[in-house]
């Protein structure tokens, strides 16, 4: 007999599903991104203007306003499913009873991302779908999954969950402190697209919007294509390959280094 | 069965674990003595393929550990008993372990049992005690059913119904024809437990020993006599060993008080003391240690 990958995933998620917190958090996250997702709306009905119609995308905004805060949930919980290990001490159980390094990481990257992309995709959907009813109730036009491009949006807002979460655990792997893996994934998913293209000059923040990963990747779940921007696909593949080059030096870091 | 061959580790410029060469043979219990420091718990990180050796090879039960198809059952370890989330109930920190190497849950509860925490399987780990801690980090190690059994201090926190119990179970487990390696720095706890001895002092052997043959050693005979000179050629001759013990006295190992008396009469001295004597196993230990780490401050 032999110890399988498929044991180690079981393993993994028996650790996930044993701490309460890990379930809870996630399910905040939701509620963050259904709730915050659903007022942001309804204001941004209130103020619709006929005049500019064409820049008005009913799906993104009914995602986008709860997004911004789930995704430090997301991130962090992927974070913690590292740095607990470290904190605690327990990597080195855990490398004891799986010690191959690549097999353990890999069983945890894909369950996180497992875990993410399946609670993303429940709050994209419960988020557009509230959403456009108080988007509808505040009077403004809004949209419907039949609609082109829409359902590429919002299932792809789950795919961003998913990778957000992966950066998180590629962090927490790289630099083994709570503290500043949290520090590093606020910064990088939240203060620099958000806050850095207002201190930069013009032509350096449209670079910072068009190319910092998170920014780019948010472009699947728009319907309304800016012509400055990367287009869908392209803009989540650039996010991917941030996200893959995080985990690629993850694994490396993992392989060599003492537990 | 685990062998060492010129195991070393350096942390910067610090060598921890200095070209360690031992084996650690099955069906007996192995005490790993040495100082705080000696690098006890760097080697058996090192065996677990944890730590990254600079130098040397490690083999458990023939090939590197990383290899073994199911790990659990090549080797159980106790490395560090805080080492849990303290959040988790003591059952689902097993379950996890289990689940890793496909073992069924009921092992999990057997084992809960046997080390006594069938109690509490369903509270937190974090209000454990360190003794009950202990005892949660024996049941993850005994959890496999393992050819191997790591304990890096395992008597640490516990009581004396508790250190009983640990000495038993390792016995019975060497007894089983498993190979154990039981950490510890007080050579008084080893002497009750282990069947053989390695000791390590700054990461180097220091000695490599049958447990017998150490309390044989550990004994003497002292000696007080008129020329001291003449009789230590004689006894040397003989094959005993002497040492300048306190005030003036010899103490010889190797040699019976009765050899003694005897070399003694042939050689016409006369003696005014023939005591024969035991160090504690303690003193002969630390006399062990003390002498590595004066050869180690002349050699620097
Ligand atoms: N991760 C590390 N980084 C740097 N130095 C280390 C590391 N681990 C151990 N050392 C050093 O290596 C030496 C050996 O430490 P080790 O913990 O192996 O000793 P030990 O024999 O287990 O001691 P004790 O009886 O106190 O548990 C010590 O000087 C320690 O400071
Ligand atoms: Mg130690």
């Amino acid at each position: 007999m032999r110890a399988t990958i498929a044991d180690t995933f079981r393993s993994e998620w028996t650790k996930f599903r044993t701490i309460p917190s890990n379930i809870s958090t996630m399910l905040t996250a939701v509620v963050l991104m259904v709730g915050l997702g659903t007022v942001t709306a309804y204001r941004a009905g209130e103020g619709y203007q006929a005049a500019a119609s064409r820049a008005f995308d009913a799906t993104y905004i009914s995602m986008y306003g709860g997004f911004l805060f789930a995704e430090i949930a997301v991130g962090a919980l992927g974070v913690l499913v590292m740095t607990s290990e470290y904190v605690t001490g327990m990597i080195r159980t855990s490398l004891t009873v799986v010690p191959r390094r690549g097999r353990l990481l890999a069983a945890k990257v894909g369950l996180f991302g497992g875990i993410a992309l399946v609670a993303g995709e429940v709050a994209s959907f419960a988020s557009f779908l509230l959403g456009q009813a108080a988007i509808g109730a505040a009077g403004a036009p809004t949209a419907t999954l039949g609609q082109p491009g829409v359902l590429r949006a919002v299932a792809g807002m789950g795919l961003i969950w998913g990778l957000v979460g992966l950066v998180g655990v590629a962090l927490g792997c790289l630099l083994r402190s709570t503290m500043m893996a949290v520090t590093v994934l606020v910064a990088v998913n939240f203060l620099i697209p958000i806050i850095g293209p207002r201190l930069l000059p013009e032509s350096a923040g449209e670079v910072l919007m068009t190319y910092w990963p998170i920014s780019a990747g948010l472009q699947v779940a728009t319907t309304v294509q800016n012509a400055d921007r990367l287009t869908p696909w392209a803009g989540l593949g650039l996010m991917a390959a941030f996200t893959a080059v995080l985990l690629a030096m993850a694994f490396a870091l993992f392989y060599s280094r003492d537990a | 069965m685990i062998q060492l061959e010129g195991l070393t580790k350096r942390y910067g410029d610090r060598t921890a674990v200095d070209g360690l060469t031992f084996t650690v043979e099955p069906g007996r219990v192995t005490g790993f003595l040495g100082p705080n420091g000696a690098g006890k718990s760097t080697t058996m990180r090192m065996i677990l393929g944890l730590d990254r050796p600079d130098e040397g090879r490690v083999r458990v039960n023939g090939r590197d550990y990383v290899d073994a198809p199911l790990p659990m059952r090549e080797v159980g370890a106790l490395l560090d008993a805080r080492a849990v989330h303290g959040r988790r109930t003591a059952r689902n920190h097993l379950l996890w372990l289990a689940h890793s190497n496909a073992i069924p849950g009921k092992r999990v509860d057997e084992v809960l049992h046997l080390v006594g925490l069938g109690s509490v399987t369903r509270k937190r780990s974090g209000t454990f005690s360190l003794g009950m801690s202990q005892r949660l980090g024996i049941a993850a190690a005994l959890l496999g059913d393992s050819k191997v059994l790591l304990f890096d201090e395992p008597v640490n926190g516990l009581d004396p119904e508790g250190i009983k119990w640990i000495r038993e179970l390792m016995r019975g487990l060497a007894d089983d024809g498993r190979t154990v390696l039981v950490s510890s720095h007080l050579m008084s706890e080893m002497a009750l437990t282990a069947d053989h001895l390695v000791v390590i002092g700054k990461g180097k052997l220091i000695a490599d020993v049958e447990m017998r043959e150490f309390v044989r050693h550990s004994s003497g005979v002292l000696v007080r006599a008129e020329d001291q000179g003449l009789l230590t050629r004689r006894l040397t001759e003989a094959g005993a060993c002497v040492e300048p013990g306190a005030e003036g006295a010899l103490v010889v190992t190797g040699l019976e008080a009765k050899e003694i008396g005897r070399l003694a009469t042939e050689a016409r001295v006369v003696l005014s003391e023939l005591t024969p004597q035991r160090l504690s196993l303690e003193e002969a230990y630390m006399n062990l240690t003390r002498d590595s780490l004066e050869f180690q401050a002349v050699v620097a």
